[in-house]
């Protein structure tokens, strides 16, 4: 077991950890945040992204020792104060939703796309969620959803 | 139930409505059942299989049971339950004998899952290797070893299915119409193919899931991500012998199901380990790689089309013949089978048809349902087919479609009539045409062309399907007006996705003349709660859902029109509303609330009336029969969706690359109940559809192990592996007994897509290709015509990727 | 993981070094765990301890230096690399190659010298590294030895690293700065995949280099050729080079097959 102090969405948490668990199961098990969700366990699917000291990762490879000191963003900050971000809201209003289970770490992925990128192409948002499969949408409508964020973003700008 | 409101008097149905549940999934406070636990709960973890046929010589648990923390083993020999919904035949944990790579053969509850996988490597398994079938015609020889001996002891849905005992045939479903070998007679010219296809796993996202705590007094609490409560409590409690009031299954929010999570899967093993450890509950949850072999698949099919043509181009007669390798277990394969035979010659008129459909036992991960039921998979075979037979004809394949299609006044293989309102495939084709300009390159397409070097293709294909269930298959709606005059909706129909609890919503809300902000339909599906609901499969939820929640409706309307015609001293006739009262139309000021009614109205002086409002709408499936066992006909379909495919590929025709740039999909789905809905299922399937046309399939090798249970060797589409341009166009051709006309569409997206991908990539390069999924390679060899390759049993001669086989013309 | 063991977390070289020499066997190192984390919860790596390179400073430096040339730390990763300016101007099929690796989140914790020591036939960057000549730096308590890429993998997953090593930098000459090149990758599907076959190219000096993955155990550097070489030269060349097999994600045929078509399409393009 090791101690370790980390910021979640904010709020800062110490916790004594397993030094063989994962950030994810961490995030799930240790502290009730089960918004992340585990897909496949092994990078693939992305179901598990999280942003990490502002880089997304797929949260079940990283270790929560490793963690120790980091600055994480779930999908359980991405509202504040209620209300959606302008990329949640766009996701709902194009349909972008249907098991939901890949939902979280989509929205983490786009999250971090429009941070490096505000106004992407189609072609680079596609980059940008290639790594989380999602098996029920067809992607069309996530991707009309980013680039309705992208645009919004833009013009609030 | 076709409400004749014209469209433009219509407020919710066929408008733009948000989905109810996407604000709960985006926020990540959507619970599902991998994210949930229980007070003392224990984790468990599964002993498979690494032989796909052996004798089970002793399994020693002592080990294991010496690791503290282990709570309960189970292994095969002390559990004598037997699951199936129509063919019985599976134990909760292989006894005696495995049957499959993948299978369960103990299973460990601990107080954490570190400690259930120490005691699962702690089991310690001596196995007798046997020798296993793998392919399914390989199965059907005399000398094949069976994969069950028993077979005559299992029980099985006798009005439907017909095992053989004795053989690895566990149903053969026989359709006749008309005479085959006399039609074949007047025929110019006869075609005969095979087509093949290999297994395919589903995929959901959230893999299968179930606690279970089997608490005093056997009373037993299942949380599963489920498709089907009830069907899955009716399944336990007739393994168990026990009274279903005794067992409740509780559905939260469900990550994705697409056929895998029907029926019942992991969860009467999940319940065994918590009686075991005393009745504390216990979560299982598959990992990736179970997903793929200890859960069930999709299943192999080699489908055989013998077509006789006349000189004018119009398909006479029919023989069809099925193969589909069901695996270790057949429980849903024979209904897959006997769907797809009946279906088996699309949305064509085939005056004269025999068809002969196997399932067939094999020793390999068993099949399920899987979106399409069948049809995915005999559809690639069929649409490549009406290309075949167009070309060998001289015919233009479109035209020849054309020529054939099902329409009024012809008769479906099973003999039902189609009728103007059946649906239109004849658009569904054109449409698809028209929208990728199937007929021409554009200038445009041209011009990529000569800068790419990549020739075009592009291809149309039609599909059908109809819900595969039950004749009698039902469900209920209930509707529970709160005291604010909102309602809340109660159905046992799992939305996993598809969206139809925010159809129900729009309908609801129609009907009652209410926004929607004020229906609610309740996620959560609970069988002691919630009113019955068989399945949630097949395309047949909106339809049947959809119906009982306008019958709802108006039960609860009757019931508070008769209570405001008492508080208004009012004829009931004289009575109308809006979404806030009920008034006397000749007084509207005299009036009372819906907020009034809700709970019973009081009068002032506090005498009071009616009682809380509740709406019950059951609707059953009408006027549907069992198929004659011998010759198929009767009435199975209580809807035919059709719909139609338009791609375009370009293809290099060196190394067989190929780029779909293009995919419009085209469904009657006689009225559109949310635009945004029918686009994501169009979409989505589509691609779902050129998953299993363009990467997905399982590879074993000689022994039958499975080479690649996990996303690393078993692909499926990304973001990257959209389409250039992908459309959605809904034809509306209302079903009379639809909601507002519709039907369903869920799985009808996903059909038909391989075919038109391997027809598109023959319009361009003339690679004939008979064995999904087209890999760049396949398209390579089939262009070089070399021997096609066979990985889908590693060296073996079967079950091959044949991509350049022979036409068998038979001379006339 | 259901695998447990110690997280270790030196915060020097030194102290990073004596626990390998110290825990032998009995420790695997990782940065990014986009490889180890995958093997132990597959059960094939069973460590007691892991040992987390990411606290000594020094092994996270991506490093140019136009005498010097580039030096990739262990724990570099593969965004790190593709990102870098220095890199695309000078090394730019070192871009074209880690761009074609895994996701972007992946790529985020994945490092450079992880893909290189992890040694898969499969792995993005030993070819392109080939051709540019990199050679690998060793570092364990007994001292330090470097040694050409090529010489370091030595077989399917196998590699001269010894139980107490760690490769602490990958180094890239100057011998071919600014090469123009590509990397080109049979993928079964349009989206993240592993290489089923890939060869990767530089012309730099009047000299063409190639480098072929999954199509022999360990990654293929083809002898240098004159930039004018015939297409048919490079091609021959690389056929008697591989020896590819057929799996469950290709045939030894196919596989064959693209390699030539990659030649020259990668000779065309340049």
């Amino acid at each position: 077991m090791r101690e370790i102090t980390l910021t979640i969405n904010g709020e800062s948490y110490t916790r004594e950890v397993h030094e063989h668990r994962t950030l994810l199961h961490f995030l799930r098990d240790d502290l009730g945040l089960t918004g992340t969700k585990e897909g496949c366990g092994a990078g693939e699917c992305g179901a598990c992204t999280i942003i990490m000291n502002g880089a997304a990762v797929n949260s079940c490879l990283v270790l929560a020792a490793e963690a120790n000191g980091s600055v994480l963003e779930t999908i359980e900050g991405a509202a504040k104060d209620g209300t959606l971000s302008a990329l949640q809201s766009a996701f709902h209003e194009h349909h972008a939703v249907q098991c939901g289970f890949c939902t979280p770490g989509m929205v983490m992925s786009a999250t971090d796309l429009l941070r490096r990128n505000p106004n992407p192409s189609r072609d680079e948002i596609i980059d940008g969620i290639e790594g989380n499969f999602c098996r029920c949408t067809g992607y069309e409508q996530i991707i009309e959803a980013i680039l309705a964020a992208s645009k919004e973003g833009k013009s609030h700008a | 139930m076709l409400e004749a409101i014209p469209a433009d008097q219509l407020k919710h149905v066929g408008k733009k409505t948000d989905r109810i549940d996407s604000k709960a999934k985006l926020t990540g406070q959507a619970t599902y059942v991998s994210d949930m636990t229980l007070p003392g709960m224990l984790y468990a973890r599964v002993l498979t299989s690494p032989h796909a046929r052996a004798r089970i010589v002793s399994i020693d648990t002592a080990k294991a049971e010496a690791i503290p923390g282990v709570r309960a083993i189970v292994v095969g020999d002390e559990l004598d339950y037997r699951l199936g919904l129509y063919v019985v035949d599976k134990a909760i944990l292989a006894k005696g004998e495995v049957r499959h790579y993948g299978e369960a053969v103990a299973a460990v509850a601990a107080d954490t899952l570190e400690i259930a996988e120490q005691g699962v490597e702690a089991i310690e398994v001596v196995y007798e290797e046997l020798e296993p079938v793998l392919h399914p015609l390989k199965a059907l020889e005399a000398d094949a070893p069976l994969v069950h001996p028993d077979l005559s002891d299992y029980s099985y849905m006798e009005a439907a299915f017909t095992p053989q005992p004795g053989t690895n045939v566990a149903n053969h479903t026989k359709l006749r119409k008309g005479d085959t070998a006399k039609a074949f007679e007047e025929c110019e010219w006869i075609i005969e193919r095979r087509y093949t296809n290999p297994s395919v796993q589903h995929v959901p996202m959230e893999t299968h899931v179930a606690i279970v705590q089997w608490g005093h007094d056997d009373e037993v609490t299942i949380w599963s991500s489920a498709q089907s409560p009830f069907t899955l409590r009716n399944l336990f409690c007739t393994a168990f012998g026990m009274s279903h009031q005794k067992v409740r299954v509780i559905v939260p929010y469900v990550g994705g199901g697409f056929g895998g999570k029907a029926g019942i899967g992991i969860e009467p093993l999940v319940a065994v380990l918590s009686r075991k450890a005393g009745g504390r509950a216990v979560k299982l949850t598959a990992t990736r790689e179970q997903e793929f072999s200890l859960l069930p698949c999709r299943s192999q099919l080699t489908y055989n089309i013998k077509t006789g043509i006349r000189e004018d181009g119009r398909i006479l007669a029919q023989e069809l013949t099925m193969y589909w390798d069901s695996g270790a277990y057949a429980d849903y394969a024979v209904n897959v089978t006997r769907a797809s035979g009946y279906s088996a010659g699309g949305p064509y008129d085939i005056p004269n048809a025999k068809v002969d459909a196997y399932t067939i036992y094999t020793n390999k991960p068993f099949g399920t349902a899987y979106r399409g039921f069948g049809h995915v998979e005999f559809f690639w075979g069929l649409e490549r087919h009406m290309d075949l037979v167009a070309e060998a004809i001289g015919m233009e394949p479109l035209e020849f479609r054309l020529k054939n299609t099902l329409g009024p006044g012809s008769t479906t293989l099973t003999g039902e009539k189609i009728t103007a309102n059946t649906g239109n495939i004849t658009k569904c084709l054109q449409t698809a045409a028209e929208a990728i300009g199937y007929r021409k390159l554009t200038s445009k397409e041209k011009a990529r062309e000569k800068e790419t070097g990549l020739k075009i293709g592009k291809a149309v294909v039609g599909l059908h399907k109809a819900p595969a269930m039950p004749p009698f298959t039902a469900t209920t709606v209930i509707l529970k007006m709160n005291e604010d005059g909102s309602v809340t909706a109660n159905l046992s129909l799992v939305d996993y996705g598809q969206g139809t609890y925010t159809a129900v919503q729009q309908i609801v809300a129609e009907r009652l003349g209410f926004d929607v902000s004020q229906v609610k339909v309740a996620f959560e599906s609970d069988t002691d709660r919630d009113p019955y609901d068989w399945q949630t499969v097949a395309s047949k939820g909106l339809l049947l859902s959809g119906n009982a929640a306008i019958l709802a409706a108006e039960d609860l309307l009757k019931n508070a029109h008769e209570v405001a015609a008492q508080a208004l001293r009012a004829q009931a006739v004289d009575l109308a509303h809006d979404n806030e009262k009920i008034f006397v139309r000749h007084h509207p000021e005299s009036a009372v609330t819906f907020a009034q009614l809700a709970i019973g109205y009081a009068f002032p002086n506090g005498n009071s009336i009616g009682g809380p409002l509740v709406g019950v709408g059951r609707y059953i499936a009408q006027g549907l029969t069992h198929l004659d066992k011998e010759t198929g006909q009767g009435l199975p379909a209580i809807d035919w969706t059709y719909g139609a495919h338009g791609l375009t590929v370009e293809v290099d025709r060196e190394t067989g690359e190929y780029n779909v740039l293009k995919v419009v999909s085209v469904f009657d789905v006689g009225k559109v109940i949310n635009p945004d809905e029918v686009r994501g299922q169009a979409i989505g399937g589509m691609l779902q559809g050129l998953g299993t046309a363009t990467c997905e399939g399982y590879i074993y090798n000689e022994q039958g192990r499975l080479l690649n249970p996990s996303f690393t060797d078993n692909k499926i589409p990304t973001a990257r592996d959209l389409p250039l341009e992908v459309d959605a166009i809904a034809i509306e051709t209302p079903q009379i007994d639809g909601p507002y006309g519709a039907r369903g569409v869920g799985e009808h997206s996903m059909i038909g897509v391989a075919a038109a991908l391997g027809n598109a990539i023959q319009h361009a390069t003339k690679a004939e290709l008979t064995h999904m999924p087209i890999r760049y390679e396949d398209v390579w060899r089939a262009l070089q015509k070399r021997e096609p390759v066979d990985n889908w049993i590693t060296k073996s001669p079967y079950g091959s990727c044949r991509s350049a086989p022979e036409i068998i013309k038979h001379d006339c | 993981m259901l695998h447990e063991f110690s997280y270790v977390s030196p915060s020097s070289m030194d102290e990073l070094l004596t626990f390998l020499e110290e825990s032998g066997e009995r420790s695997t190192v990782f940065s990014g765990g986009t490889d180890l984390f995958v093997t132990i919860r597959s059960g094939l790596s069973r460590p007691d301890f892991v040992v987390d390179l990411k606290g000594v400073k020094e092994l996270g430096l991506l490093t140019f230096d136009p005498a010097e040339g580039l030096s990739i730390g262990a724990c570099v990763t593969v965004n790190q690399l593709i990102e870098d300016t220095d890199v695309l101007r000078h090394y730019s099929v070192l871009r074209d190659a880690g761009s074609e690796l895994a996701t972007f989140q992946l790529r985020n914790r994945a490092t450079v010298v992880g893909n290189v020591v992890t040694a898969s036939p499969c792995g993005d960057m030993s070819s392109p590294l080939l051709c540019l000549g990199a050679r690998v730096k060793l570092a364990s308590a007994g001292g330090e030895r470097e040694m050409p890429l090529g010489e370091f993998i030595t077989g399917v997953k196998r590699t001269q690293i010894a139980p107490n090593e760690i490769v602490r930098a990958i180094t890239v000459p100057i011998d071919h700065l600014d090469a123009v090149g590509g990397y080109k990758k049979l993928k079964r599907i349009k989206g993240h995949d592993l290489g089923v076959v890939a060869v990767a190219m530089i012309t730099a000096n009047d000299v063409s280099r190639f480098a072929i993955s999954s199509a022999a155990p360990t990654p293929v550097l083809l002898p240098d050729f004159p930039a004018n070489v015939e297409v048919a030269e490079v091609q021959k060349a690389a056929q008697e080079a591989i020896s590819p097999i057929s799996d469950v994600r290709c045939t030894k045929e196919y596989r064959s097959f693209m390699v030539d078509v990659f030649i020259r399409r990668l000779m065309e393009a340049a």
